[in-house]
């Protein structure tokens, strides 16, 4: 049996012989002593000196017994200060009394020394448990202020790498809560220099801290490919590495990147993991769906991952539509999931395409009762290219010395142009002329094309017609990865030549590829407007850089672009 | 052989218990039964007599003085009931109680002193 | 309990079945069930005959048991998932990792 810790212990009784006798027996029994005579007395002693346990009579001069026992509870606050009432009273009306005032427990008068200490003892293991539960309560509630402060700083922290994009664009409408980062879910948009648009609708594992930690190098990664002209391929296949690098293994994330290209009406497709997204076409009404067809990022190394992409064309007003879980996973009072069917119930009862995600906001709390915080829907429209732009990029050199009279040429080969995309390189290199910084959007576009034109239609040996209608345009995108992944011959050069003029400079691209070439002739022909599934994009080239030109049967493209140093 | 007035068991806990504060204690008791007496006496109202008998009946059982304690719990409970002469016949049935048994305490309190 | 290992006599097949809600709770029992052997078995079954829910806390314990359990190299199949369950495991494209029936 535990010894009794001594307490201090307030004994308040107005018989004198009655106080003596409990002083020495509750001192016998290794405590200390404080002692009043009427009920003004305990309550002042108490306040004075904080005894730990009170022993209380309940018929007292001045004061009685109850009142004292209901000031010495008032001003114990939480702590608990067990009142034991020593009573000869035996009407239950009375004992009722000791109990409302805040009693605990009873002695009977005459005293039982072996029941006092029993009474005691169980009192103070009580007063203890109080006191451990007050001081929990008090670190739990530090702890939490703690957490929630370092949820602001990470949040703040966030907020600045997730705005580094695109969402406000025009062609955007997103809903997302405000806690959304902290449920997992993360929603990015970036401008690609050449105009085109990548969006990523991504749901981290876990919830809180953890996920947010992970959505930060995810977002960096996401925005710096982007940014520099990295295609979807080449971002998936590095924020995939990263995740793996860093997170533990049973921590993956979800998601949905699309790239949409205003120029060549398409979209390009990748879902890990993510519920179906679905592809609006405004003049059929159909809703494809994007089915996942991979892993969530972060599961697989770098040899097993699989970064093949969908293709689908778009008409101009067609819209790309991604949700998280957390509309399908809503659930009612019966436990009943709102569930993909639901969904589509409200797809196919939207009047307005602009009030879809009302609609769907409705159909959930209509099903659950309640708003839910915790979801993420994004719809992307696609307009005509001329009204998306990006923003200016931002360089960090102070522009004194720049190269301004020199030439370069590459020759990628075989298996390199299966893996290797030398865009972003060469848009760098060529970037380091200041002079070309204001065109880098059609700088990009242009090489983009060029180099897109020598590999698919030259090296692979692709019929661009086959893009005319939607089930050519998947068959074209088949076949163009299968060629590339049995591709061992074939080569595409590019002769950059940059030259002093004038004011300012001139800068020749030439692109050349092995393969058959085409009727140059006949496609010049062709009026100069925007050609829309089919076509090599030669009007684009035409469009945006200078004195574009075909040699070599078409297996030769020239194309220059000027510059003038503003006074 | 138990005395009827005052249970000898108790007096042994409270000689063990309370040690060399034993005469003081017995001391106390019966200076406070002393008072009490006066003011059972001099009172008139039931609910004083009745806070008195209470306080009484309490050291009186303390002490082991269960008949003294009896008839306090009886004075305690049926104050406002009874007739004054019944009140006058309780209050000398609880002075000639304390007569009986105040011996025995001063005897206890002489032989302490002695060991 | 929630998670019932079985291991065959020739220790070389283990079983493990979850029932109820496979989520977060389980995550100590889960692991427990396979870290604690003696002898690492040649070939896992985890049996989800009785498992109502799944969610992606559980997709994480099926990755770190597939890592215990040799990466690639490991021979896991996840047997008797009802509708629902094979959904989720589909969607999430599971079915690349491990033998689900």
């Amino acid at each position: 049996m535990q010894a009794q810790e001594p307490l201090t212990i307030l004994i308040a009784e107005d018989s004198a012989a009655d106080r003596l006798l409990l002083s020495t027996i509750v001192r016998r029994q290794g405590h200390q002593v404080l002692t009043a005579g009427n009920g003004a007395e305990a309550v002042h002693t108490f306040k004075e000196q904080q005894p730990d346990l009170v022993l209380m009579d309940a018929l007292m001069p001045v004061m009685d017994g109850f009142e004292a026992a209901r000031q010495i509870k008032a001003l114990a606050g939480d702590a608990l200060v067990p009142i034991i009432f020593l009573t000869s009273l035996s009407e239950s009306e009375a004992l009722a009394r000791c109990l409302e005032a805040g009693g605990d427990d009873f002695l009977a008068k005459p005293y039982n020394q072996v029941i006092l200490a029993a009474k005691i003892k169980a009192m103070d293991r009580l007063r203890r448990l109080q006191a451990t539960v007050l001081q929990q309560r008090d670190l739990i509630a530090r702890h939490h202020d703690y957490l929630l402060n370092e949820q602001r700083v990470a949040k703040a922290v966030f907020d600045k790498v997730a705005h580094s994009g695109c969402l406000s664009a025009p062609n955007i409408r997103y809903l997302q809560s405000p806690y959304a980062l902290f449920n997992g879910d993360l929603l990015l948009a970036a401008y690609t220099p050449a105009g085109d648009m990548h969006v990523m609708l991504g749901d981290f594992t876990g919830h809180g801290l953890p996920a947010a930690v992970g959505a930060m190098p995810l977002a960096e990664v996401f925005y710096g490919m982007t940014a520099k002209g990295y295609g979807l391929t080449e971002t998936l296949r590095e924020m995939n590495a990263k995740l793996k690098r860093i997170l533990p293994v049973d921590m993956f994330c979800c998601a949905t990147l699309l790239c949409l290209s205003f120029q060549s009406r398409s979209v390009e497709v990748w879902n890990g993991g993510m519920p179906d997204g679905y592809l609006h076409r405004m003049a059929s009404g159909e809703r494809v769906p994007l089915p996942a067809r991979h892993l969530p990022l972060g599961i697989l190394s770098a040899q097993a991952f699989d970064d093949r992409t969908d293709v689908y064309p778009m008409a101009v007003d067609d819209r790309v539509f991604l949700l998280s879980d957390g509309v399908i996973d809503t659930c009612d009072a019966n436990d009943q999931l709102f569930g993909v069917e639901r969904l589509q119930q409200v797809f196919a009862a939207n009047r307005e395409p602009d009030r879809l995600f009302e609609d769907i906001e409705q159909a959930l709390r209509d099903f659950r009762g309640q708003a839910r915080d915790d979801v993420s829907m994004v719809e992307v429209s696609l307009v005509e290219s001329a009204q998306a732009h990006g923003a200016a990029p931002v360089y960090s050199d102070s522009g004194q010395s720049c190269p301004l009279d020199w030439s370069a040429s590459f020759e990628f080969r075989g298996a390199t142009l299966r893996r290797f995309n030398p865009l972003p390189f060469l848009l760098q290199l060529l970037l380091e002329v200041h002079g070309l910084r204001p065109q880098s959007g059609a700088l990009y576009s242009v090489i983009a094309e060029l180099y897109s034109n020598a590999l698919e239609h030259g090296v692979l040996g692709l019929d661009s017609r086959l893009k005319r209608d939607a089930t050519g345009f998947a068959r074209y995108y088949e076949m163009r990865a299968a060629r590339l992944e049995s591709l061992q011959d074939g080569y595409v050069r590019v002769h950059l030549q940059v030259q002093p003029q004038g004011e300012g400079g001139r800068l020749i691209i030439r692109v050349e590829d092995s393969g058959e070439g085409f009727d140059v002739a006949r496609v010049m022909e062709r009026p100069l407007v925007n050609v829309r599934l089919s076509g090599r994009g030669i009007s684009l080239i035409r469009q945006l850089g200078r004195n574009a030109s075909w040699s070599d049967q078409g297996r030769s493209a020239s194309v220059e672009f000027f510059w003038e140093i503003e006074a | 052989m138990t005395d009827p007035h005052v249970d000898r068991d108790v007096l042994d806990t409270l000689r063990e218990v309370m040690e060399d504060g034993y005469p003081e204690l017995l001391e106390t008791f019966l200076a406070d039964s002393e008072s009490r007496l006066h003011e059972l006496q001099d009172s008139t109202s039931a609910k004083v007599l009745s806070d008195v008998a209470h306080s009484f009946k309490g050291s009186a059982s303390n002490m082991g003085a269960v008949r003294l304690a009896g008839l306090c719990q009886d004075l305690e409970s049926n104050a406002k009931d009874k007739s004054p002469e019944a009140l006058a016949q309780l209050d000398a049935d609880i002075h000639a109680e304390f007569a009986e048994v105040r011996p025995v305490y001063e005897s206890e309190k002489h032989h302490a002193h002695i060991h | 309990m929630s998670v019932v290992t079985e291991v065959s006599p020739d220790k070389k097949k283990l079983t493990i079945a979850v029932k109820g809600r496979f989520d977060f709770g389980r995550h100590q029992e889960f692991r427990e069930s396979y870290e604690r052997l003696d002898k690492k078995p040649e070939s896992i079954v985890v049996d989800l005959k009785e498992a109502a829910y799944l969610d992606s806390s559980a997709l994480g314990m099926l990755l770190l048991l597939r890592d215990h359990a040799g990466g690639d190299e490991s021979d896991i199949r996840v047997v008797n998932s009802s509708s629902d369950v094979k959904k989720i495991l589909a969607i999430s494209n599971f079915d690349k990792l491990f033998d689900i029936s």
